[in-house]
């Protein structure tokens, strides 16, 4: 046996035993593989078409398994087109960024502030556009935020963080109620669901055409939850949605409307602001020189 | 060069002593030479680099929230951490065997009764032991950025929120733990041994690489060759089915690469641990054994090599 094994050849048994070690170890590996993307230790390979929009140095560095340095360095890059307005770039280093980490929530959230609220805010104010082509982009920014958001939701089913950023930019700059409240409403029984998210998916229902009795039986529901409920807006909503409705008084909740100017007691006449008292009497008179 | 089981006759006439077949005593001895070797190298120079780049990034004052500035130091100190582990890794091995044979101590030490697995298995554990120092430190001073960093953003954020009435003091805490999440957790020693695994790894296939290689140039450009591909070809298999139609020479090609070349890629699990997501310790444990396999798998190659080398 030992003299047969001294016939053959060292190279041929280093490849034999390389090819054995090979076969064994590759299945395993693939499970190992499969259950670490599993366990989101091991970030999934990027989509092809992800790796045909990546520039040559990024494709080198995740080729490289320097995926989570050069996504830090494209998100520097990011910072530097941010603060010189380059959104198209911006966005062109975010495909890149989600990309390499699509399980970073910080990068989706980040992409759909920047689109969504700055570049649309940009777009409001930037005179060196004509107004057509910044109502454009406006729109274009907007809704390519919105896409964002639909992918790192598809990424990260369980995010809070990006539905809330999702709604700001229906909210803030597309005034879509309806939209908002949706989101909200998906974003309820989320782990790291904000606490207001409850009323805020009822306040906007109670904005969007048609889902008025819906909204009326749903903040109604958060108001018979107690007294820590019964904040100003929720108040307000109710009492708009009463009036939309018509609803008996009886059935109205108690509570006085909140933008409803208070009586303030009457001040006298020769009381000016500061508290300067100008004596219209005589009992007034002694008391000014007491 | 052959040895047998024997040191040679002594002269004085005692009957030969023996020289038992794995000595845990010398490679030892070997593998505190190569620290020495590698320390004289000032190899730890380059951790002046990392504390660098880790003060660069603690100091940007980038437009993000807090949870976003401490995940982009933890991010680039976990990925320079990474990078010079298996660099390292590399440049260490490949110049090792080589150096000994131009210093001539490689005839030294195989001319007394050192096995060539000794030797072998001194050089790795040797280098090995550099590169976990080397991490170790590492890992310190990011800690001690991010710990610090932490508890910055952490009072800064709690007086913020204190000081508005707007907030109960679950809200507080739940924002608070937002920051902490990205903070200095007990899981991220296990990205190191991550780093440290991979590296392992890196070390015994360029010890492998460098028993045939005929000059340490050449070792370190095939093994930084041999690690890109290992990197790549998990990524890139799909992709180039894809591109030719699921052709059959890209099937083969992919699969005689997929068998001849480690799967780097597998290592990178220290990714998702720096983002925060939960350690597995099963999986970690099934790592550490893939590891212990590469180790010995690759340890025997370079044996089959490197016995019958004649210097």
């Amino acid at each position: 046996m030992k003299a047969f094994f001294q016939r053959i050849p060292r190279t041929v048994l280093v490849i034999a035993l390389l090819a054995v070690f090979g076969l064994v170890r590759g299945p395993v590996e693939d499970g190992l593989r499969e259950r670490l993307v599993g366990a989101n230790l091991l970030f999934p390979p990027p989509a092809s078409g992800a790796l045909e929009q990546m520039r040559q140095s990024a494709l080198m560095g995740t080729l490289g398994g320097l995926r989570t340095l050069v996504a830090s360095y494209f998100t520097l890059v990011t910072f530097e087109y941010f603060s010189t307005k380059s959104w198209d770039d911006l966005r062109g280093g975010y495909e890149i960024i989600t990309a390499l980490e699509p399980r970073d929530e910080t990068h989706w959230v980040s992409v759909v502030w920047h689109l969504g609220i700055n570049a649309t805010a940009n777009m409001e104010v930037d005179e060196r556009l004509p107004a057509f082509e910044r109502d454009r982009r406006f729109k274009e920014y907007a809704f390519e935020a919105i896409a964002f958001a639909e992918r790192g939701i598809e990424q990260l089913p369980e995010s809070a963080a990006i539905r809330v950023q999702l709604a700001e930019v229906y909210r803030e700059k597309l005034k879509d109620d309806c939209a908002v409240s949706r989101v909200y409403g998906d974003i309820i029984g989320l782990p790291g669901a904000p606490a207001y998210a409850r009323r805020f998916h009822g306040y906007f229902m109670a904005r969007c055409p048609g889902k008025e009795k819906e909204a009326y039986a749903y903040l109604m529901a958060l108001y018979r939850e107690g007294e820590k409920q019964h904040l100003p807006t929720l108040i307000k909503e109710i009492k708009n949605l009463e009036e939309k409705l018509g609803i008996p008084g009886p059935q109205r909740i108690p509570d006085a409307d909140p933008d409803r100017p208070r009586k303030t007691p009457k001040r006298p006449p020769n009381l000016l602001p500061g508290e300067i008292l100008i004596p219209f009497n005589q009992r007034e008179l002694q008391l000014l020189r007491r | 060069m052959n040895f047998t089981d024997q040191a040679s006759s002594s002269t004085n006439g005692l009957p030969p002593r023996r020289v038992p077949l794995f000595s845990p005593g010398r490679v030892a001895t070997i593998a505190s030479g190569t620290v020495t070797q590698l320390v004289r190298m000032k190899t730890f120079y380059f951790l002046l680099a990392f504390a660098v780049v880790v003060v660069a990034v603690g100091d940007l004052n980038l437009p993000a929230t807090p949870a976003q500035e401490l995940s982009t130091i933890k991010k680039v100190s976990f990925g320079t951490m990474d990078l010079f582990a298996w660099l390292f890794a590399i440049v260490a091995t490949a110049l090792l065997i080589p150096r000994d044979q131009e210093d001539r101590t490689l005839y030294t030490i195989l001319s007394k009764p050192v096995r060539r697995i000794e030797y072998l298995l001194g050089k790795l554990v040797g280098v090995l032991v550099v590169v976990a120092v080397s991490l170790v430190t590492m890992y310190l001073i990011c800690a001690l950025m991010l710990g610090a960093r932490e508890r910055l953003f952490v009072e800064a954020e709690r007086e913020a929120m204190s000081a508005d009435t707007r907030f109960s003091p679950d809200e507080i805490e739940a924002q608070l733990d937002l920051i902490r999440v990205q903070g200095l957790r007990p899981e991220l020693g296990i990205a190191v041994l991550a780093s440290f695994l991979k590296a392992a790894v890196v070390a015994v296939v360029t010890i492998f690489l460098s028993t045939f290689a005929s000059s340490s140039l050449f070792s370190i450009i095939i093994s930084i060759l041999v690690f890109l591909v290992g990197h790549f070809h998990a990524m890139a298999s799909s992709f180039w089915l894809h591109q030719s139609d699921n052709s059959m020479l890209v099937q083969m090609l992919v699969k005689v690469v997929k068998i001849l070349i480690p799967d780097y890629s597998l290592f990178s699990f220290s990714e998702g641990i720096v983002l925060g997501e939960p350690v597995i310790y099963a999986l970690v444990w099934q790592m550490a054994l893939l590891t212990l396999a590469y180790l010995v798998v690759f340890l025997l190659l370079s044996l089959l090599v490197f016995v019958d080398k004649e210097f």
